[in-house]
């Protein structure tokens, strides 16, 4: 079997006696729709930041296909394909929609220190950030402020701007939280809206979200995988439905 | 992705197009200081020193304003540029005035780049503080190389060859000074102002909104924010340059917390993060000064905390915000 998209191998982090994470063995196929659940604390985003190169890991490494990266900075996983949301919004608040977006693709182009020509004549720049906001419908707000913006339209932003990094990889730290449950078709639908290429790994509380997503569920439990496997395998898991799921797991 | 945007979508798309171009009142301030050299003939050496911290301020904005790092030490590069101008003229015979700023804006540009690599991987209080360090070790420097730099005296009586060979300082009548000074700060001011509106300077503004979200979009943080401080740098090392030329003497004022604080208060006054709140906020800030100083000799800084405390409280983004905001108002009024 060819190299996974990304992989762990015995991936463990500790803050001094706490173990966030321990021997994490983790495969992510190309083209994957895999949930990453687990209760509070489980360590969920930690292992996110593991993957992105945000924390270094105390032991074990990490793989893009069959390339070791664990010693690379963020910047540089970024340019190999690695993108991700964030769990807590995390845009240029004072910005439009459009310019957050277009700073996301200028670095990904590679323009974005370029000192000697305005922002504004990158036409390639803008006229791709401006179809990213298409994409997720948010055109007509390209041109106010974020933090003009409800909660649920900032979400969509976030995805924007990894979309701008052309993933080859997308972490989605709980692109729903937040959101009425109202607004939250709009999220699932962009996000049943990416391409099949990309290799996307969703945390997730929302069960129904995540059984309507996921082809393969992983459970993280102190910061250790419990199981693994298939939806309808992780709902019907006897420790997985004591530890986490309780009676959610009828939703299954 | 060639659908046609909405209105405005298409709104949008024009304004980020066309944010770097030049604006009706930009050549305003340029126009003004070019009328008080011939309507005040009398206060130009006032003026001269008006637009030196004008220079320094601009330099401050670009990584205040622009990159978010807060200094507090910033007139370690004015004094280091102030020095250097003024040690090389006094012990090398160097006293012709462009190589002189050139190498005032190379030796600031160098501390700024060396201390920038070690200070910018600190920030918040930890960064001021540094950066408050940095500058009194600098002052400190000054004030003990006395056989270099004149001690507490500082190096007065220095002379300085004529701009071009043909422009000579005159120290009773500051016309030519006031004329180069201006010249020299609209050249560095067309410089900062492509800055920031290149892809550079938005990405520093980027970092100033969000540092989380710019290292996830795989920019090189450190490397645009040292290479940002160590250009402002060796901006604020010009106009130190500038204030030893133009007075014909450096001492210990070009460094220092006094000064440091007050191209600070200069910026928050007229606003950081948009150009022309380093010239509103100087002209502000020292008129008052000026003015405050000769009507209540001993109380003039009561007037200036007043004033500021107004700012703070009233007007969050400066003067140049309220500016804005009035022509917000106006516009609605309008509508």
């Amino acid at each position: 079997m060819s190299a996974p998209l990304l992989e762990t191998r015995g991936l463990a982090r500790n803050f001094g006696a706490l173990v966030v994470a321990r021997d994490i063995d983790f495969r992510l196929e190309p083209g994957a729709r895999h949930a990453l659940i687990g209760p509070n604390g489980a360590g969920k985003t930690t292992f996110v930041n593991l993957l992105t190169g945000a924390l270094a890991p105390s032991a074990g490494s990490v793989l893009l296909e069959g390339t070791d990266v664990t010693r690379l900075p963020q910047a540089a996983r970024v340019k190999r394909g690695i993108a991700r949301t964030f769990q807590i919004n995390q845009l240029f608040r004072g910005l439009p929609v459009l310019q957050n977006v277009a700073i996301a693709v200028a670095e990904r182009r590679g323009v974005g220190g370029r000192m000697f020509r305005p922002a504004g004549l990158r036409r390639d720049v803008i006229d791709e950030a401006m179809g990213l906001l298409e994409r997720m419908k948010l055109a007509d707000e390209a041109g106010r402020t974020i933090s003009e913006l409800p909660y649920g339209r900032q979400r969509l932003v976030e995805l924007a701007i990894a979309l701008g990094l052309g993933p080859r990889v997308l972490l989605l730290d709980e692109p729903a939280a937040g959101v009425p449950s109202a607004e939250t078709h709009v999220i699932l639908d962009a996000i049943d809206a990416l391409s099949p290429e990309i290799g996307v790994l969703i945390i997730e509380h929302d069960m129904d979200l995540v059984f309507r997503f996921a082809k393969k569920i992983t459970v993280l439990v102190q910061g250790a995988i419990l199981a693994e496997g298939p939806p309808e395998e992780i709902a019907a898991h006897p420790e997985v439905r004591a530890v986490y799921l309780g009676t959610e797991a009828a939703h299954g | 992705m060639s659908a046609v945007p909405g209105a405005a979508g298409a709104a949008a798309v024009a304004a980020i197009r066309a944010r770097h171009r030049l604006r009706w009142w930009e050549p305003l301030p340029w126009l003004a200081a070019i009328a008080v050299f011939f309507t005040f003939p009398n206060h130009l050496a006032f003026g001269t020193q008006l637009l030196v911290m004008v220079l320094f301020a601009l330099s401050l904005d670009l990584v205040l304003g622009y990159a978010g790092i807060v200094t507090l030490g910033h007139a370690a590069f004015f004094g280091a540029g102030a020095y250097t101008v003024g040690m090389l003229a006094a012990h090398a015979g160097w006293n012709e005035p462009l190589s002189g700023l050139v190498a005032a804006a190379v030796v600031a540009g160098l501390i700024g780049l060396v201390s920038g690599l070690v200070l910018l991987r600190t920030h918040g209080l930890t960064l001021l503080m540094l950066t408050l360090c940095t500058m009194a070790l600098i002052e400190e420097g000054a004030n003990m190389g006395s056989a270099w730099t004149g001690g507490f005296d500082g190096m007065p009586g220095l002379s300085f060859k004529a701009v071009f060979g043909v422009f000579a300082f005159d120290p009773l009548y500051f016309r030519v000074q006031y004329l180069y000074t201006l010249a020299v700060l609209l050249g560095v001011f067309v410089f900062v102002r492509m800055l920031v509106y290149s892809s550079f300077g938005r990405s520093l503004t980027g970092i100033r909104e969000n540092l989380l979200r710019m290292h996830a979009v795989g920019a090189p943080v450190r490397r645009r924010q040292v290479v940002a401080y160590a250009i402002s740098a060796a901006l604020a090392g010009i106009a130190g340059g500038l204030f030893t030329q133009t007075n014909a003497y450096v001492n210990l004022s070009t460094l220092g917390l006094d000064r440091a604080a007050g191209v600070l208060i200069i910026l928050i006054l007229g606003g950081y993060g948009r150009l022309y709140g380093a010239i509103v906020g100087a002209v502000v800030y020292l008129m008052l000064e000026h003015t405050l100083a000769r009507a209540y000799p001993t109380a003039w800084q009561l007037g200036l905390g007043i004033t500021l405390m107004a700012v703070a409280l009233f007007a969050r983004n400066g003067l140049i915000g309220l500016g804005d905001k009035f022509a917000r108002w106006l516009a609605r009024r309008r509508a």
